[in-house]
């Protein structure tokens, strides 16, 4: 009877021990597939956004490339949209920077719209404080205005704003938007020909006292941009336009 | 015949619940942070190097790779896979997050966190320093707590919590 008892034991032992042993490897195998998990995902997440930040330029927005070539002046901003307009609207803005992005969602077609019926100019400090990629795209985009399709490549920077605007990537976004990528704009690009300008417009930025982008003025006055709707923004354009 | 070696004690019960909240909690705000930051990565980029802490190179990794380790870290968290470790795993994460808001707020930059998106500089006095270190505590609470009781309900977690499990024997 005891010595049955015993056994009994002594087995239960043995179960237990096995028990434990299973359990552990069962517990190592878990680990081990859930950091491959999380390694492959983040892995897999890093090369996605690389692929994603530097593939070509996809959208193009529709805008009347039709504003006639501007001259580029240290310190002063692009002026895009006609000279006769009675509403300046000044916009400064990094085109690396997000809360611009959103602005432009939200407020671009209504800008769009003023510059294209006349009501409104608006004069752009495109700013570069972020990374490289805020100091190409500025560079580009006064080329592209000198070259005589800055409103449409200024759409096209904001609605790829994803990308990390190598040259190519540039150079790739002036066919796209309808501009002709002449030899003399890729030079332009590529040589960063208005480095000086860039640098010239923060200084003024600063001078200016701005502290963040986006900075908007209508007529020299800013506009508060954390309340404003697109309809109430085209009231303010309206409003300026009679005084 | 069958006998258990180990029981559940009496506790467990509401612990187990309030494990089960924590675990939801903080597996939906890692999956929604990480979500909206994913959508658009050159925001997380910049966001990243408003803090001014890591060189440019790395700032694009972190901006590229963080939202995916947060999503990876929810879903583990939603569905209950070894809760324990991925709990000490998200302590860890929110630790440097409260560390990089505290540097950000310690250096005097005006920044925003760029918790759930967006991010990058705001104008001085625009910040929220203290209010975004407060939910990341709150957040660190709950992982803590999962650390140290994470046996929940409704998981697919078998593993973590052996010493509470009542197994049978043959």
């Amino acid at each position: 009877m005891s010595s049955t008892k015993n056994l009994n034991a002594r087995e239960r032992a043995r179960l237990a021990a096995d028990q434990a042993a299973a359990r552990k490897r069962d517990q190592r195998i878990l680990l081990s597939v859930v950091a491959a998990f999380v390694v492959v995902v983040v892995a897999g997440g890093i090369l996605f956004q690389g692929w994603r930040t530097s593939r070509s330029p996809s959208a193009t927005p529709s805008a009347s490339a039709s504003a006639s070539p501007v001259a580029i002046t240290n310190g002063r901003p692009i002026p895009l949209g006609s000279a006769a307009a009675p509403v300046t609207i000044t916009l400064y803005e990094d085109f690396h920077c997000p809360h611009c992005g959103q602005f432009e969602e939200q407020f671009g077609p209504t800008i769009t719209q003023a510059q294209e019926s006349g009501a409104a100019r608006v004069e752009l400090y495109p700013m570069s404080f972020i990374d490289e990629g805020s100091v190409t795209a500025a560079n580009a985009m006064a080329c592209a205005a000198e070259a005589g399709f800055g409103q449409a490549y200024y759409l096209g920077l904001f609605a790829n704003q994803n990308l990390q605007w190598s040259d190519p990537q540039l150079i790739e976004l002036a066919s796209k938007v309808g501009g002709s990528p002449s030899e003399t704009f890729k030079t332009c690009v590529n040589r960063r020909a208005h480095a000086d300008w860039v640098t010239s417009i923060n200084a003024a930025a600063d001078t200016n006292g701005v502290q963040q982008t986006p900075t908007m003025l209508i007529n020299g006055k800013e506009v508060d941009i954390a309340t404003l709707t697109p309809d109430s923004l085209k009231a303010m354009i309206t409003d300026a336009a009679q005084k | 015949m069958s006998a258990p070696i180990a029981t559940t004690p009496r506790l467990a019960g509401l612990a187990s619940w309030i494990s089960t909240a924590a675990r939801l909690v903080l597996g939906a705000v890692f999956l929604i942070a990480g979500g909206l930051k994913v959508i658009d990565p050159q925001s997380s980029v910049a966001a990243v190097r408003a803090y001014r802490l890591l060189p440019s190179s790395l700032a694009n990794v972190v901006g590229w790779g963080l939202p995916f380790a947060e999503i990876a870290l929810g879903l583990l968290l939603l569905t209950g896979i070894a809760t324990r470790v991925v709990a000490a795993a998200s302590a860890i994460l929110l630790v440097i997050f409260i560390a990089a808001v505290a540097s950000a707020a310690a250096r005097g930059l005006s920044i925003d966190c760029g918790c759930f998106g967006g991010g990058g500089d705001v104008a001085p006095g625009q910040t929220a320093y203290g209010l975004e270190i407060l939910r990341d505590i709150g957040l660190l609470l709950l992982a803590v707590w999962l650390v140290w009781k994470p046996r929940s309900r409704f998981t697919l977690d078998r593993f973590s919590s052996a010493q509470y499990e009542t197994r049978e024997l043959p």
